[in-house]
C-alpha cells in the first residue's frame, strides 16, 4: 500500500517539454482594454471598417456581461486590464517576406516544420505565434483545388464576403462572456473554405504558440465546408512555463453544408502549471459547429492534457435532416489542474444522430468534470443520441464529476446516457506487475487502453503524439 | 421495512440521515393527476450504512413532476442505489435531478443511480440531470439515464399473438415500472398499488 502511495505521489511530478521561451524581438501594444486598444489592434491588422465596428460592438456588449460562475471550477479573479492584447514578433524591415530564423527554430523544436519540403507529408500548417500567423504552408497547392486556407486576418482582407457571411453565425457575439471578449480583441487563427464537392487532399492544421509574457491569446477560427466537401482539421498548442496565469480565449466556428463532412481534432497541451498549482494557461474556449445541410457530418475529437483551467464545450447544432455528429474526448488532469469540459448536441432536424464518448482521468489534486447537454427539440423526429462518460481516478485527493443535462420534447426521439466512475482496478495492475511490467508502465498501459476508443479517432499524425502525451501527463503519479 | 409514499400534490421535503450499519428503503409513487415538487436529501453518516430509493411516476395530463435527490456519501463503506422510472404523456412536464456526492474520505463506496423515462406524446417533455460528484478514488459509481419511446417491435410481437395494441401498450408500461413496484414489501399493498397503476395507465392509453 505504501508503495502504491509513493507511485501515486510520483505521478504528480511530470515534465512539460514545451516550456521554453523564444528570444525574439516583439512589439507589444500597451496593457489594458478599452475602445482605443481595440482600434489599435484593428489598425495593426489593416482591417476594414466593418471589422472594427464588429469588434467595438462586441466590446460594448462584453462590458455589460458578468463572468460565468456555473462551472465546477475555482477561477481566481482575472484582471482584464492587466493583459496585453496584442503581441507580435517584429519583422525585419529589409526582408519583410522572410520568417525570423528564431521562429523557424521554435516551430521546428515543437515538431512543426515551416518548410514545405521538410513538413510532415500531407499536412498543411498555419502557425500562429502570439497574436499573428507566421506562416501558412502548402497554400499554393491547396489553391489549385479552390481551397482557401489562410490566416484569419488575411481572410478578412482578401475574402471579406465569405468572412462576413459566416462570421458569428454559429457563435453570436453575445453568446457568452468569453466569446464576446474574443469578438472584441481576437488576434489570429485560421480561415478554411472548402468549395463544393472538393475533398481536401491533405490534413489542415493550426498550431498556436503563446510566447510573450503578460499577454493573452485570442484565437479565432472559421471553417466552412460547402456542399459535399470533406476536410480534416487538427489543432495543437503549447506555451512557455511561467508563474503567471495567461489567458487563452478562443472562438471556433464550423459550418457544414449539405452532405459535407468535417473532422476537427485538438490536442491541447498548454502549460498546465507546476506541481504546486502555480502558473499555467486559463483555457476558456467556445467551439461550435452547425450541421446546416441535410446529411452533413461533424466530428469532434479532443485530447486535453494541458492548461491550469479548462472551460470548453465543443458543440454541434444538428439542423439539417439526417445530419450526424460525434464527440470523442479524453481529458487528463494532474496536480492542481481543473477541467470542466464536455459537449452540447442540439437536435433540430429529423433523423439526426449524435454520439458522445468522454473519458476523464484525474490524478494528483485535480478536479475533472464532464458537463454536457443533449437537447431534442420538438421537430427532431426519430433523433437518436448515445452518451458514455467514464471517469478514472488515480489517487485519493482528486475529484471526478459528471454533469449531464438531457432534455427531450419529442416522443420519437431516444436519448441514452451512462456514466461510471472508478479507479484503476487492482486486478489489472496485479496482472501487469506479475508479468514484469512496472506499476508506472502498467498504469500507462491501462490508461491508454481506457482512452483507446477516443485516440483511435485521431488522425495518425496526432495519435502518436497524443499517446505519448498521456504517458507523460501521468508520469510520476501512479501507484 | 420499506417506506412506501404515495406522493400528493404540492411540495415534499424529506431529509434522512442513515446511521452506521443501518439501512433505509423508500418507494416514492406519483400517480397521474399529481403535480409535485419532491426534494429528498439522504445522508449516509455512519460506516456500513445503506440507502435504497425507488420511484415511479406516471403522468397523462398537464402534471408537473419535479424530483430532486441528493445522495451524500460522507463516510467509507456505504452503499446506495436509486431507481426512478416514469412515463410522461399529455402535456406533462417531468424534471428529474439526482446527484451522488462522495466525500474525499468515503472510500469503498458503491453508489448507483438510474433514471428511465418514456415519452408518450409530443406535448410532454422530460428533462433529466443525473450527476456524479466524486472526491474519493476507491469507489464504484455509475448513473444511467434514458428518455425513449415504447418499443414497436415488442408491440408487433404481442399484436401478432392476438393482443390488441391498447393492451400491448398497457403491458409494456406496467412492466416498465414493475422493477420499482417490486420493492414494496407488503404483498397486499403491492397488489393494490399495482392495480391502481394499471387502471391509471389504461386510462392514459385510451387517450393516446
Amino acid at each position: 500500500m505504501s508503495k502504491d502511495k509513493e507511485i501515486l505521489d510520483s505521478i504528480a511530478d511530470k515534465e512539460y517539454e514545451h516550456g521554453f521561451v523564444t528570444d525574439v524581438e516583439q512589439e507589444f501594444i500597451p496593457k489594458g482594454l478599452n475602445e482605443d486598444i481595440i482600434r489599435l489592434i484593428s489598425a495593426k491588422k489593416d482591417e476594414p471598417e466593418w471589422m472594427l465596428e464588429f469588434r467595438l460592438e462586441a466590446f460594448r456588449r462584453w462590458q455589460k456581461m458578468p463572468m460565468p460562475k456555473w462551472a465546477h471550477l475555482d477561477i481566481p479573479e482575472i484582471d482584464f486590464q492587466d493583459i496585453i492584447y496584442y503581441a507580435a514578433p517584429k519583422k525585419d524591415e529589409d526582408r519583410p517576406k522572410e520568417i525570423d530564423p528564431e521562429l523557424e527554430k521554435t516551430f521546428d523544436k515543437l515538431g512543426i516544420p515551416l518548410h514545405e519540403r521538410a513538413a510532415l507529408a500531407g499536412v498543411a500548417v498555419d502557425a500562429v505565434f502570439d497574436s499573428v500567423s507566421v506562416k501558412t504552408t502548402f497554400r499554393a497547392a491547396l489553391e489549385e483545388k479552390g481551397i482557401i486556407f489562410c490566416a484569419f486576418s488575411e481572410a478578412v482582407r482578401e475574402h471579406p464576403d465569405l468572412v462576413r457571411r459566416y462570421l458569428a453565425s454559429v457563435v453570436p457575439v453575445g453568446d457568452n462572456f468569453y466569446s464576446a471578449l474574443n469578438s472584441a480583441v481576437f488576434s489570429d487563427g485560421s480561415f478554411v473554405y472548402i468549395p463544393k464537392g472538393v475533398r481536401c487532399p491533405m490534413e489542415l492544421s493550426s498550431y498556436f504558440r503563446i510566447n510573450a509574457a503578460g499577454t493573452g491569446q485570442f484565437e479565432r477560427t472559421l471553417i466552412v465546408a460547402d456542399e459535399g466537401s470533406y476536410v480534416s482539421y487538427m489543432e495543437g498548442c503549447t506555451a512557455p512555463m511561467r508563474d503567471e496565469n495567461q489567458l487563452h480565449a478562443a472562438v471556433v466556428e464550423i459550418i457544414v453544408e449539405k452532405d459535407a463532412e468535417v473532422k476537427y481534432s485538438t490536442v491541447q497541451n498548454w502549460y498546465p502549471g507546476d506541481a504546486q498549482g502555480k502558473g499555467g494557461i486559463f483555457n476558456f474556449v467556445t467551439k461550435r459547429g452547425i450541421c446546416k445541410g441535410a446529411g452533413s457530418h461533424l466530428s469532434w475529437t479532443q485530447v486535453e492534457t494541458g492548461s491550469a483551467i479548462t472551460w470548453k464545450y465543443p458543440s454541434t447544432i444538428l439542423k439539417g435532416d439526417n445530419s450526424s455528429s460525434e464527440f470523442y474526448s479524453v481529458a487528463v488532469t494532474n496536480n492542481f489542474q481543473q477541467a470542466d469540459t464536455g459537449t452540447k448536441m442540439i437536435h433540430i432536424g429529423r433523423n439526426t444522430r449524435s454520439r458522445i464518448i468522454s473519458k476523464g482521468i484525474s490524478a494528483g489534486r485535480s478536479q475533472n468534470s464532464y458537463r454536457g447537454l443533449v437537447k431534442m427539440l420538438p421537430g427532431a423526429d426519430n433523433a437518436r443520441n448515445y452518451s458514455q462518460c467514464d471517469s478514472l481516478l488515480i489517487g485519493d485527493k482528486c475529484g471526478a464529476h459528471t454533469f449531464p443535462y438531457i432534455e427531450n420534447a419529442n416522443k420519437t426521439a431516444v436519448v441514452e446516457h451512462e456514466a461510471t466512475t472508478s479507479k484503476i482496478s487492482e486486478d489489472q495492475l496485479f496482472y501487469c506487475n506479475q508479468r514484469g511490467i512496472g506499476p508506472e508502465e502498467a498504469v500507462g498501459l491501462i490508461v491508454n487502453g481506457y482512452a483507446r476508443e477516443v485516440l483511435s479517432k485521431l488522425p495518425m499524425e496526432f495519435a502518436v503524439e497524443a499517446q505519448k502525451l498521456l504517458q507523460v501527463s501521468l508520469e510520476g503519479s501512479v501507484g | 421495512m420499506t417506506e412506501v409514499m404515495i406522493v400528493q400534490d404540492g411540495q415534499l421535503l424529506r431529509s434522512i440521515d442513515v446511521q452506521a450499519g443501518k439501512r433505509t428503503d423508500m418507494v416514492l409513487l406519483v400517480m397521474p393527476g399529481v403535480s409535485c415538487d419532491i426534494k429528498l436529501d439522504v445522508r449516509l453518516v455512519g460506516e456500513g450504512a445503506e440507502a435504497n430509493v425507488y420511484g415511479a411516476y406516471v403522468c397523462g395530463g398537464d402534471e408537473k413532476v419535479k424530483i430532486a435527490v441528493d445522495m451524500y456519501h460522507d463516510v467509507p463503506h456505504c452503499n446506495s442505489r436509486q431507481l426512478f422510472k416514469g412515463i410522461a404523456g399529455g402535456v406533462s412536464k417531468v424534471d428529474f435531478y439526482g446527484k451522488i456526492i462522495v466525500a474525499q474520505d468515503a472510500q469503498r463506496t458503491e453508489a448507483y443511480q438510474e433514471n428511465h423515462n418514456i415519452l408518450l406524446t409530443d406535448g410532454a417533455k422530460v428533462d433529466t440531470k443525473p450527476q456524479l460528484e466524486i472526491y474519493a478514488d476507491d469507489v464504484k459509481c455509475s448513473h444511467g439515464a434514458t428518455i425513449g419511446r415504447l418499443n414497436e417491435e415488442e408491440q408487433f410481437y404481442m399484436r401478432s399473438r392476438g393482443i390488441s395494441l391498447e393492451d400491448a401498450k398497457v403491458l409494456q408500461m406496467i412492466s416498465f415500472i414493475a422493477p420499482v413496484l417490486e420493492n414494496i414489501e407488503d404483498h397486499d399493498e403491492r397488489e393494490t398499488i399495482a392495480a391502481d397503476f394499471e387502471n391509471a395507465i389504461r386510462n392514459i392509453v385510451k387517450q393516446l
